[in-house]
């Protein structure tokens, strides 16, 4: 009952919290100068003459009122309609239909070596702490939080295309289910650059917090009563740690949809991120408006899902 | 040892994951194999739009340029050469143009191209209602009427020889007057180039493949795809890697990371650069203030530190025959001691402050640009503060003339009057952005348009030119280079510095 209870509250504050975002993009986008006429013409708008721009102005839906356009697009949207892209004219449903299982694939394959990596060296620096284990994975984790993604990967691509004429995310993207051994290589290498800062933050977290658990009394007692080696370490130290291990991964999770934005410039790859930079640049409101929208949400859900998993994994979250 | 058995587990799925760069290497040629069969150019811009008459984007020219073509074009020292039009003849004072067409040219829908389409194609290119940002350059037309099935005639409101460069431009594209009334040409464009339209991916790509009737000969090139990659040094890995052929390039630091064996084709762009003045008002409305600009600009600093010394320093025709030379009628290098003697003239021996925009969204170099030009002014005392602003923003107050100085990167044209005549004709579009009337200009710029002898255009060209450095009415700064990277295999590619025929010689190019 606790946990459909945690799961209404929070869809609740996840509608409110949409709503603010949608406002706040839809007003801080109408404070910058310009719009899709100025950025589709450029200095050109000068050589038409007046009636020409109002024309234009009215093609794409530039001149209504504020407050009758976020109406517009709020109906819309509700309806499931997210509008016309104003460059390309295409339908913005269609345009995020095709670049968001791009980022979500990048997404989960960054999060889930993250995870490996930050959760395994933790673990293996927790257990051996001042040893040469541990020096290991400190420095793991002091590389992954020195080094910004955006370095690493430019790095890595011109290494890559530079020593071994590789760089499989210049061909043209394709599907899992069209050619998945390209699409592997296409993803991988982004895929890994986006990881090590989460695996950082997480092995950090892990670290820390078995070595925490380890000292408690509990722990101590379970050793003395002479619970196996693995079983102590995964039963007792890793299910307690798993709480907060479970909050930094939720938090990178969420910070990892922005860190797509750089890496698909980077890496080439079409998905959300890029069509939010393109978006931007030419003033395409609809499309911005859209894609930020769907970032707004994919943190708060899972934000959503790690308060629902709390309750799944420790007890005492759900009394109180 | 068991104990440890799940951190093993964790390590080995790492180190597999690590040792996928060591595989993949084998398939990474296979991987450009795949894209052997289509030429690939890599640009960090992306084709805007299909329509030729409303492109203003360079990549829309040159792409767009592919499938259509125009009655005339500019060859690559800029001279007017036959395209669709194969002759033609100025009468009744250079004021009515006759062009011959070219014969048997076929569209991509299979139609033949005659006068019909010539006429359907110009008069929807001054039609209000389309949009054409060339409209101006051909704006002393004022009737085009066929003359029979091969030849067209243009009559002008009074003698423009300038009108066969507005001819050349893509905006002034001829396509099918049956596709015109269809109203297809914003969605599936259909030329008489060596290529045809084959697909297009907003912000993704543009396909074309080689069209098999193309009267100068089907292209050896099967599929052309321009693709869009974000960064200029992403295009430098792709083309290391394979996956594209040719990077067309803007930043020096980039195609100097090219290993000698890429072919780098470079050529001065058909623009330039100039610190725009609004001479109307305030300090700048001093001409001995505007002239200390000039004689303390060290121009070759800042080719140096805007583009690595990649450019010329430049007057204001910047290419072809009449390209200004010396580059400015006063001090057409830096003299400080000059410079000063214009600030006494001008009753501010101590110097003035002036502030000037930049945009470094339009053009990277401006803010390089500008601080450079900072410290050689700040020499005599005069102080230039700096204020960068997003595009949008620059475009606004550029169209408003809401600025003191402006670093602008401005498109260039052979003829001076197409050039010009927008800013300071008697029917300019820009003269607000100019910021300088004077009835000297008008003048000239009509007695060289009207002028068809290539002795009296040079002489009435060599005046315009020193009356707007001698007033400096702008700073004429430099012209840089624009780069075609192109992989080892490529023959036959040759970069235009024309926008509308840049990638032309595609249509010579192959892959051994």
């Amino acid at each position: 009952m606790s946990i459909i209870l945690a799961v209404v509250r929070r869809t609740l504050s996840t509608i409110v919290t949409l709503f603010g975002v949608s406002v706040i993009i839809f007003v801080v986008l109408r404070l910058l100068p310009g719009n899709a006429v100025t950025e589709s013409l450029g200095v050109s708008e000068g050589l038409l003459t007046k009636a020409q721009i109002a024309a234009l102005n009215h093609y794409y839906g530039v001149g209504q009122p504020l407050l009758q356009q976020y109406w517009s697009w709020l109906h819309s949207l509700l309806t499931g309609n997210l509008g016309v892209s104003l460059v390309s004219r295409e339908p913005v449903s269609t345009l995020i239909g095709t670049a968001l299982p791009v980022t979500l694939e990048l997404a989960f394959f960054a999060m889930l070596i993250g995870v490996i990596i930050g959760i395994g060296f933790g673990m293996w620096s927790a257990l051996h702490p001042g040893r040469w284990q541990d020096d290991i994975g400190q420095g793991i984790s002091v590389v992954g939080l020195a080094i910004p993604s955006f370095i690493l990967g430019t790095v890595l691509v011109v290494f890559m295309s530079s020593h071994f004429h590789y760089f499989p995310s210049s061909l043209p993207f394709v599907g899992v289910f069209t050619n998945p051994w390209l699409n592997f290589q296409q993803i991988i290498f982004p895929a890994l650059v986006l990881s090590l800062g989460i695996a950082a933050a997480i092995l950090r977290t892990t670290r820390a917090a078995v070595l925490e658990i380890s000292g408690l009394n509990f722990a101590r007692t379970a050793l003395g009563k002479g619970v196996s080696r693995q079983a102590f370490v995964w039963r007792h130290l890793f299910f307690n740690a798993l709480t907060a291990v479970t909050t930094m991964s939720g938090i990178q999770l969420g910070y990892l949809l922005g860190g797509t934005v750089i890496i698909e410039q980077i890496f080439i790859l079409p998905g959300l991120g890029r069509l939010l930079i393109t978006s931007i640049n030419d003033r395409d409101f609809p499309v911005v408006q859209s894609v930020v929208l769907i970032f707004a949400a994919g943190f708060v859900i899972v934000n959503m899902l790690v308060d629902v998993f709390y309750t799944l994994i420790d007890p005492r979250t759900r009394k109180r | 040892m068991k104990r440890f058995i799940g951190l093993r587990g964790a390590a080995s799925a790492l180190i597999a994951i690590s040792s996928v760069g060591l595989f993949s290497t084998a398939v990474s040629s296979s991987g450009a194999s795949a894209a052997g069969s289509t030429f690939v150019i890599g640009s960090v811009n992306s084709v805007q739009k299909i329509d030729p008459d409303v492109v203003t984007n360079f990549l829309d020219f040159s792409a767009l340029g592919l499938i259509y073509q125009t009655l005339v074009q500019e060859n690559a020292k800029l001279q007017i050469e036959p395209d669709l039009a194969t002759s033609w003849a100025f009468s009744n004072g250079n004021r009515t143009l006759t062009l011959q067409l070219r014969q048997n040219v076929k569209f991509d829908d299979g139609s033949t191209m005659n006068s019909a389409d010539v006429v359907a194609s110009l008069q929807r290119a001054i039609l209000p209602a389309t949009n054409d940002a060339s409209a101006s350059f051909i704006g002393s037309v004022t009737n085009i009427a066929a003359s029979g099935a091969n030849s067209v005639v243009l009559t002008m409101s009074h003698p423009d020889v300038s009108v066969l460069e507005g001819l050349s431009t893509v905006n002034m594209a001829i396509m099918p007057a049956s596709a015109i009334t269809a109203g297809t040409i914003a969605t599936k464009p259909d030329g008489t180039g060596p290529f045809e339209y084959s697909n297009w991916v907003a912000n993704t790509s543009f396909t074309m493949t080689a069209n098999p009737t193309y009267w100068g000969g089907k292209p050896s090139l099967a599929t052309v795809e321009i693709e869009t990659i974000p960064t200029e040094q992403s295009i430098s890995s792709a083309l290391q890697a394979g996956t594209i052929q040719m990077g067309l390039l803007s930043q020096p630091t980039v195609v100097n990371t090219l290993p000698k064996s890429y072919g780098i084709q470079k050529v001065m762009t058909l623009s330039y650069r100039a610190l725009q003045l609004q001479d109307k008002k305030g300090v700048l409305a001093n001409v001995n203030a505007r002239r200390a600009i000039a004689c303390a600009t060290n121009r070759k600093q800042i080719v140096q530190d805007a583009v690595f010394g990649q450019g010329k320093v430049v007057g204001p025709v910047p290419l072809g025959p009449y390209a200004t030379t010396p580059v400015s009628a006063i001090c057409p290098t830096q003299n400080l001691k000059q410079a000063k003697k214009y600030l006494k003239l001008a009753g501010k021996p101590k110097g003035f402050t002036f502030t000037a925009i930049t945009s470094t969204d339009l053009d990277s170099t401006s803010a390089a640009q500008a601080i450079a030009m900072q410290s050689e002014l700040a020499k005599v005392g005069i102080k230039m503060n700096i204020q960068n602003l997003a595009s949008a923003a620059y475009i606004q107050d550029w169209l408003k003339g809401k600025f003191q100085a402006a670093f602008a990167e401005n498109g260039a044209d052979p003829d001076p009057y197409v050039m010009y005549n927008r800013y300071f004709g008697a029917d300019a579009n820009y003269p607000i952005p100019a910021g300088y009337s004077s009835s000297s200009l008008k003048s000239l710029l009509l007695a060289g348009d009207e002028n068809s002898t290539t002795a009296g255009q040079v002489k009435d060209w060599k005046a315009l030119s020193n009356n707007l450095t001698n007033n400096a009415v702008w700073i004429w700064l430099f012209d840089s280079y624009d780069f075609a990277a192109l992989a080892p295999t490529v023959k036959g590619f040759t970069l235009s510095p024309v926008n509308s025929t840049q990638l032309a010689s595609l249509a010579n190019t192959s892959v051994s």
